[in-house]
């Protein structure tokens, strides 16, 4: 009951900022903090409580029982990540956006709404309440990002949620064929949506051929697969901050996560015979993401492709299929939900408020109007290029070893030039915003230093900061607890 | 089993009590309050209406609590009553829907012909209780006339429009032909059968009368159920029909004619070669439907029309549970229509609180800024149409859900891809995907949009509490549906 309760408190959160009135937005922000912060407790709660292995906290309740659907919560070493990193980027996400103003009240029940769903899917143990949860988390998406976004809001909020309805339709109909199809060891037919039994139980082989691109891609659209990734860059660009740092941390997660659990979990046959074109899209993915994030202006959507070349690592972790690979992929998912939800709050935020552009073409000598800011710029893009130290360092070494022999030759050296391409924009781009001069930009004569970071945007990169250097340095926190649930999973993967 | 007058009487009790209020409504305009004022003479009409209406639903939910006291009545009638939990449930849901359309009606007071307009809304209803109650070909057919003629009239009913007399024109003469299509399908199911009496056709066998008389029959409904390519009146009417009316027409008559359709096609279960001739015609309405309905919405300016254009699509994806011809299949059906009901109804409903005021046709762009100025409003729309849309957790997601899932479960192995229904569901799911494009587009103006000028919307505390019943209950049935389901299967 305790992982609960950051589900409840949530949308007990959206509703009370939503009554409040909008014009004392200072008290409202205050509120929504404090409801942040609650939820990242009991997710820290939980992570200190979990016993490890197989999950913990189980709810179980009839729902409706005529269609068996029942209400069953529950998580475990998988989960417990992502249930932290929701609740890192919810507190940072309130931090970022302090000096919101319009229609506050309307703006953190949305966000609030979003959140809810989000941490009630990393929670789900039915699969239907899983997507009543994974849907619940789309809608506000439009409204955060259609209200309060920036250029191109509306057809950006609009790319997003057909994209992710359409996902979500092909999950749907995967979801209902898996309720039919399932059954247990003596061929007797389970008709249920709790994943617990469906893990017991099988689904044809046959049918888990159709089955796992039906489900995988529905969840992998979300996590923002090539092809279909088109709607992250310009959904990260045009929403405002708190929200792209949702987005890009915690949103592009639930499809991951989807893919893992529901994909890869209940289909392992059909997940063995996709593996390989999964790790092909997955390297085309890391590729392609790094070298279109090299040509970009707008240093938003460098980050916006760099976060589709890095959700890149989290599949073809998945598409491994062993502990290592997958440790790796869960890992990743944790370390770029944190740094990547702090590069948008850099750029989104911290930088864009000051300079009043994200063009890089515009951006004169930062270093030495903003030094600090440009310095912590510096270290968060080596957290993202996964320097060793830093999380992302740990989790890219893990799903490389994990495609080590797995996978073919051709795939791991993809990976290897992904990396390297991740190295290379990194540093042109910070080059070319922070350090380099710009006699032709229309500020170049200005040379007055900029104001610096205000406190809650220093608590907020400390957080984030923080959080990917505690995991960089001492990773059994997480990997233990990851390795001991995703176990059982590759178990049961057929040899 | 021997005519028991007693037992009739407590049967037809709530109609009773609404013939008496419709009546009543009629009488009091007429003498009482002739010469008073316009305002004064809705006021009177609507309570005496709603009194009928609320005795009826009261009368309604104690026979709900003993159903089975009534089962004799179904043999003694020849199918004319069925009161079960089921039909009963229905019915009760349909006057409490009528009751509501009730303070929506008073709002705008477009016509002169007060009492008149009362009694053509208690008319529409009464004949919706009796088509789902009613399991005899005749009676049916009878009762969903009376519903039928009852809309026909409502939609001229405001008579400065010109707009409106040329939609009931469209909407009678279509509405005609189509009732014709059904007589006549009725008689050809009469022929086949030898029987009026619907409980007591069992074990149909595969002959070309039956098909063809089943034939007609989508065609007679598919006017009613607005299936495209029946659906030409459509957009016409749900634009120029008072709003009110216009709402009825989009919730209580689909729901009546839903119903019996589902009602008409239960005895084909039983047989697979009949399944298998009406599946195709019952797949191709389906797909026209969806995909005139969707794609019809996209380019819609005007709000009502859209909604009509919605409706289209709704009723198309209703075919996908009425294909699977089981009894879940039945009862997704009449789950899915009532949940779209309620929040149709609901849309229409604020719609007619914040047009009235505007003296035109509303653009979707009228609405902008809602957010501001009426931010109930503005909320309760957003749970109509995102439960439209088949958003979770709200009702219209669980009732589009029990749709796919009851027409795969009828046959979920399959050998190949147009076996089964996958590839139907499929393109259902693609086409909500598509819906939801233009669901947004409404949503834009009213939530996000910023306001154009300052209005001063008076809503009223009883269209206030109409709306907010019906957004609770939308959200209620998507939260917690058992109980409904329940009623309604048996």
């Amino acid at each position: 009951m305790t992982a609960l309760l950051t589900v409840i408190l949530s949308f007990i959160g959206a509703l009370v900022c939503g009554l409040m009135p909008s014009s004392t937005h200072r008290r409202i922000r205050w509120v929504a903090l404090a409801v942040a912060a609650a939820g990242l407790v009991v997710s820290m709660v939980c992570c200190v409580n979990y016993p490890g292995g197989d999950f913990a906290d189980l709810v179980a309740a009839d729902w409706i029982p005529s269609l068996g659907i029942g209400f069953a919560t529950g998580y475990d070493g998988i989960s417990l990540p992502l249930l932290l990193v929701t609740g890192l980027v919810a507190v940072c996400g309130v931090l970022f956006s302090w000096t919101l103003e319009t229609r506050a009240n309307q703006f953190y029940a949305f966000y609030f709404a979003l959140i809810g769903g989000v941490y009630g899917v990393f929670l789900s143990l039915d699969l239907f309440l899983l997507f009543v949860f994974y849907e619940i988390a789309v809608v506000p998406k439009y409204f955060l990002i259609a209200i309060w976004g920036g250029a191109r809001r509306h057809f950006a909020a609009m790319k997003l949620v057909l994209y992710s309805f359409g996902g979500s339709a092909l999950v749907l109909l995967g979801m209902l064929a898996v309720f039919f199809l399932a059954h247990d060891a003596s061929g007797e037919a389970l008709k249920t949506f709790n994943l617990l039994e469906l893990q017991q139980g099988q689904v044809p082989a046959a049918a888990q051929q159709w089955i796992f691109p039906l489900i995988f891609v529905g969840f992998a659209i979300m996590a923002g697969m090539w092809p279909f990734h088109t709607w992250a860059p310009t959904g990260h660009v045009a929403a405002p901050t708190a929200a792209s740092m949702l987005l890009a941390g915690v949103v592009m997660k639930l499809g991951a996560y989807g893919c893992l659990r529901v994909a890869v979990g209940l289909l392992p046959e059909g997940a063995l015979a996709w593996a390989p074109w999964v790790a092909v899209v997955a390297i085309i993915n890391i590729v392609y993401g790094a070298l279109v994030a090299l040509k970009q202006d707008d240093f938003k959507y460098v980050i916006g492709y760099s976060s589709v070349s890095h959700m890149g690592f989290v599949l073809l972790g998945i598409a491994t299929l062993n502990l290592t690979g997958m440790t790796g992929a869960v890992l990743q998912m944790f370390s770029h939900g944190v740094i990547g939800a702090l590069l948008f709050a850099l750029v989104g935020t911290v930088i864009y408020t000051r300079t009043k552009t994200r063009m890089l073409d515009e951006l004169h000598r930062l270093i030495d109007r903003m030094p600090g800011i440009a310095w912590v710029f510096v270290v968060a893009g080596l957290a993202s290029m996964g320097l060793p130290g830093f999380s992302g360092f740990i989790s890219e070494l893990y799903v490389l070893i994990g495609a080590w022999g797995e996978l073919s030759g051709w795939i791991v050296s993809g990976a290897g030039a992904g990396i390297l391409l991740t190295f290379g924009y990194t540093l042109v781009k910070i080059h070319e915003a922070f350090f380099r001069e710009r006699t032709h930009s229309p500020d170049s004569q200005s040379e007055t230093p900029y104001p610096p970071m205000t406190l809650p945007e220093k608590t907020g990169v400390a957080i984030l900061l923080g959080a990917s250097l505690l995991i960089g340095l001492c990773p059994w926190l997480l990997t233990h607890k990851i390795s001991a649930s995703l176990e059982l999973l590759v178990n049961r993967l057929p040899n | 089993m021997e005519f028991n007058y007693q037992k009739l009487f407590l049967a037809l009790l709530p109609d009773l009590l609404v013939v008496v209020a419709l009546f009543a409504a009629l009488g009091v305009d007429y003498s009482c309050l002739r010469g008073s004022r316009l305002a004064k003479r809705y006021q009177v009409a609507c309570q005496i209406s709603a009194a009928g209406l609320i005795a009826g639903m009261a009368v309604l939910l104690l026979q709900l609590t003993q159903a089975w006291s009534f089962t004799a009545l179904a043999s003694m009638t020849d199918g004319q009553l069925v009161l079960t939990s089921g039909t009963l449930t229905l019915k009760a849901l349909l006057y409490g829907m009528g009751l509501g359309v009730l303070p929506l009606a008073k709002r705008d007071q477009i016509t002169p012909q007060v009492s008149e307009y009362f009694a053509l809304l208690l008319l529409a209803t009464l004949g919706m209780g009796f088509v789902v109650t009613s399991r005899n070909l005749l009676g049916a057919f009878v009762a969903l006339e009376l519903v039928s003629l009852s809309f026909y009239a409502m939609t001229v009913l405001n008579q400065a429009k010109r707009a409106s007399a040329e939609a009931a024109l469209k909407y009678l003469t279509f509405g005609a032909v189509a009732s014709g299509f059904l007589l006549f399908g009725l008689s050809y199911l009469y022929g086949a059968t030898g029987q009026l009496d619907l409980t007591q056709m069992t074990d149909l066998q595969h002959s070309p009368l039956l098909v063809l008389a089943y034939l007609l029959i989508f065609v007679g409904l598919g006017f009613k159920l607005a299936l495209a390519p029946f659906h030409l009146w459509a957009p016409d009417v749900y634009q120029n029909a008072p709003t009110p009316v216009a709402g009825w027409v989009g919730s209580g008559s689909k729901i009546a004619a839903a119903a019996l359709l589902v009602t008409l096609l239960q005895p084909v279960f039983t047989s697979p070669e009949l399944k298998a001739e009406l599946i195709p015609a019952l797949a191709a309405l389906a797909v026209a439907s969806m995909l005139v309905g969707n794609l019809g919405a996209l380019r819609q300016t005007n709000l009502k029309r859209l909604l009509a254009y919605s409706a289209i699509a709704n009723a198309g994806y209703l075919l996908v549970g009425v294909m699977a011809f089981t009894v879940e299949g039945n009862t997704s059906v009449i789950f899915y229509i009532l949940v779209y009901s309620l929040a149709s109804l609901g849309a229409f409903g604020v719609v007619a609180v914040l047009t009235d005021t505007l003296g035109r046709d509303a653009e979707i762009n009228d609405f902008n800024g809602c957010w501001k100025t009426t931010p109930g409003l503005a909320v309760a729309f957003l749970v109509f149409v995102l439960s439209l849309a088949g958003i979770p957790p709200l009702a219209g997601f669980l009732g589009k859900f029990y749709l796919f899932f009851a027409a795969i479960g009828a046959t979920p192995e399959v050998a190949t891809w147009h076996d089964g229904f996958y590839w139907l569901v499929a393109f259902a799911l693609i086409m909500s995907v598509v819906s939801l494009y233009y669901y947004l587009r409404v949503l834009r103006a009213f939530l996000v949009a910023p306001a154009d000028e300052e209005v001063l919307v008076k809503t009223g505390w009883a269209a206030g509490v109409t709306l907010c019943v019906l957004a609770i209950a939308v959200l209620a049935l998507g939260l917690w549906p058992e109980p409904l389901l329940t009623l309604l299967r048996h």
